[in-house]
């Protein structure tokens, strides 16, 4: 009976360090962002717990705005990058001189921090970048900063387009291995049942790669929701990003700004975690299957 | 009713390699079942998927009732394969699964569910439109997957190992609805094994393929009379083999010299081989030789007896009642009757 309880529990134990560093580190944060945010700051002298802070993000118009940027950020990010994932893997799939190295070109995205896929877009992109000296020295434009404006822009270009850099390649890897789990028989088979290649990639390939394909979505939509850095960088000052928003609040000189500050990120906090929650759930149906 | 000529197929997956098939001739008669018969890796799906238009033969032709089709793309040339793990598209309902093909030739939504009905009634699953793939057993998807092919009623039909996933029982079941389905729609199909017994009972005519080469292509029985090679007559279960000298209607060996019938094979080096169940055990007068019964097995309908005669091991199949006659260590005579031997070439 011991043992038995011993072997049980020999993994969790194993593992039990890093857990508690984990908990330590997460749970203090986010018990004590919860604590802020309900209106227990000390520092100041307000001891009371009141919902206020709630009440109050979700009368402020920025907050709004701010939502309606982030979900358009990674709505469009998450769109977009799908569809140059599918297109990316069915091309890597197929066989060709060089394979190996553009497969590994693509994959080489993967370990490079986010922070130098910004510099890069601004290297790029930026109206001092190098596509508008491109376009000014091929007359194109008259003047450098004739070129549209894709970085700090309302429409979060440049933020977008770093997160499918990134994110393009990270999709693409997973469908990729899907694709080749799944084989090609299916697809032959569907060919001489009498589909085209276009229906049989509508009607065999997608329906059976749908799974890993929103899945990875919701991973990257998670990401692009809470993610902070890119949007930091690369953002308009006003609307900004949520977790920017956030940012800016807590580091307000004013200390009462901070339970909104607090309030914004428990919300994003719990967006992902229902997003993540289905995640779960779609990939624990597929495995069944 | 479609014939089906391979001519001089042949197929390299890559230009460096050895060829996966190679000058593959073969004139599949119009409305019969023919069989690709050989070991793992001769080629056999290779053949299949060229034939249903999925890969680009290297060299050599493929006709349809004397028309090439290599211009015409696997969904049009009216060629379907059934794969041999049923590839069910797991996503769909058994009904959406056997109306795929029709769906996709844009054929309404009522005709296909009338169609879908009768299908499936002739594999005898009936009223299983709603079930899901995975509820259902492996012979059952076996017949979705065969409900899947006809329903678009192909000009040849091409089954990949049909029956090597089912156990036995569900097999011979399979093997009996394949064969009244095939009598009753006369589709010129083309089936894969490496099952011997398998090609024999199923096939009207077998190919059987070497490491991508054709070795011979004739009618089952023939493969017992007459192998063409030592590795033919092994692959359908031949044992005996005894090498010899061949001068006219003679066959000098060192057990002996061997009379047989008139052979097409030039005289010279030989291998006589017999089929087990031909050798006589105990008789004596033309082309008997000495013996010794070195064991044997009881089968309850026959028994088998392993033979040595110089450096040959034979082996003779018997009635159940000589396990009483012959016993293990004794020498006696083994007749060779002269009907029975057939003589193929040395192997290299
Ligand atoms: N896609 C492929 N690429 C390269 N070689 C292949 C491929 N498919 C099969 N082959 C090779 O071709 C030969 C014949 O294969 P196959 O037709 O599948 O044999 P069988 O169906 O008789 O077992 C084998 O040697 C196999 O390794
Ligand atoms: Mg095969």
């Amino acid at each position: 009976m011991i043992a038995l309880w011993r072997e049980r529990l020999r993994i969790p134990l194993m593992l039990s360090p890093a857990l508690a560093v984990i908990l330590v580190l997460f749970m203090s944060g986010l018990v004590l962002g919860m604590m802020q945010s309900v209106g227990y700051l000390p520092i100041i002298g307000r001891y009371e717990v009141t919902l206020d802070a709630y009440r109050k993000i979700f009368s402020r118009e920025d907050f709004y705005r701010s939502l309606s940027l982030t979900v358009w950020i990674g709505f469009a990010s998450t769109v977009l990058s799908t569809i140059l994932a599918i297109i990316c893997a069915m091309t890597l799939r197929q066989t060709f001189r060089g394979k190996r190295w553009v497969t590994f070109i693509f994959q080489l995205n993967i370990p490079i921090p986010h922070i130098v896929g910004a510099i890069g877009i601004l290297f790029l992109f930026s109206q001092s970048g190098f596509l508008a000296r491109l376009a000014y020295v091929a007359h194109i434009i008259n003047e450098p900063s004739d070129f549209p404006a894709l970085i700090y822009d309302r429409y979060a270009i440049g933020i977008i387009l770093e997160y499918l850099w990134k994110t393009t390649c990270f999709t693409g890897v997973i469908v990729l291995a899907v694709l080749q789990s799944i084989g090609e028989d299916y697809e032959d088979l569907a060919r001489t049942l009498g589909a085209s290649r276009w229906q049989s990639f509508r009607y065999v390939v997608l329906p059976l790669i749908m799974p890993g394909i929103l899945s990875s979505s919701i991973l990257v939509f998670a990401f692009t929701f809470g993610a902070f850095e890119i949007p930091y960088l690369l953002g308009q000052r006003y609307p900004s990003a949520l977790p920017v928003l956030a940012f800016r609040n807590y580091t307000d000189v004013d200390l009462n700004a901070r339970p909104d500050a607090m309030a914004m990120s428990v919300f994003i906090a719990v967006v992902i975690t229902v997003l993540i929650f289905i995640y779960m759930k779609i990939t624990r149906t597929y495995l069944r299957e | 009713m479609t014939q089906v000529n391979l001519l001089q197929l042949s197929k390299a997956y890559s230009s460096a390699d050895t060829y996966a098939v190679h000058n593959l001739t073969l004139e599949i008669a119009s409305g019969q079942i023919t069989a690709l018969l050989g070991p793992s890796g001769c080629g056999k799906t290779t053949t299949l998927k060229m034939i249903a238009g999925l890969l680009r033969p290297t060299q050599g032709d493929i006709t349809f009732d004397g028309q090439s089709v290599l211009g015409i793309p696997a969904e049009r040339r009216g060629a379907v394969m059934v794969f041999q793990n049923y590839l069910l598209f797991p996503y769909m309902s058994v009904g959406e699964n056997v109306g795929f093909g029709l769906k996709m030739r844009g054929v309404d939504q009522q005709t296909i569910r009338r169609k879908v009905a009768e299908i499936l009634d002739l594999v005898k699953l009936s009223g299983f439109e709603d079930r899901r793939p995975k509820q259902l057993s492996g012979g059952q998807q076996q017949r979705v997957a065969l409900a899947r092919a006809l329903i678009v009623e192909p000009k040849v039909l091409l089954l990949d190992e049909p029956l090597s996933n089912l156990d036995a029982h569900l097999r011979d079941e399979m093997r009996e609805l394949i064969l009244n389905i095939q009598r009753q729609l006369r589709i010129t199909t083309i089936f894969v094994t490496h099952d011997q017994e398998e090609a024999v009972v199923l096939a009207d005519k077998i190919a059987l393929m070497f490491d991508g080469e054709l070795q011979q292509f004739d009618r089952p029985n023939a493969f017992y009379k007459r192998p063409i090679s030592v590795r033919a007559a092994r692959f359908f279960g031949g044992v005996n083999f005894v090498d010899g000298v061949k001068r006219g209607e003679r066959v000098e060996t060192p057990l002996g010299i061997f009379h047989v019938n008139r052979q097409e094979i030039p005289d010279g080096p030989v291998v006589i081989t017999i089929r087990p169940e031909n050798l006589k055990l105990g008789e004596e007068g033309e082309n008997a030789i000495q013996g010794r019964i070195r064991s044997h097995v009881y089968l309850g309908t026959h028994a088998r007896f392993k033979v040595e005669a110089g450096q040959w091991h034979l082996e003779v199949v018997a009635e159940a009642s000589s396990v009483e006659q012959f016993h293990d260590g004794e020498i006696l005579s083994l007749k060779f009757p002269r009907e029975n031997i057939w003589l193929v070439p040395t192997e290299k």
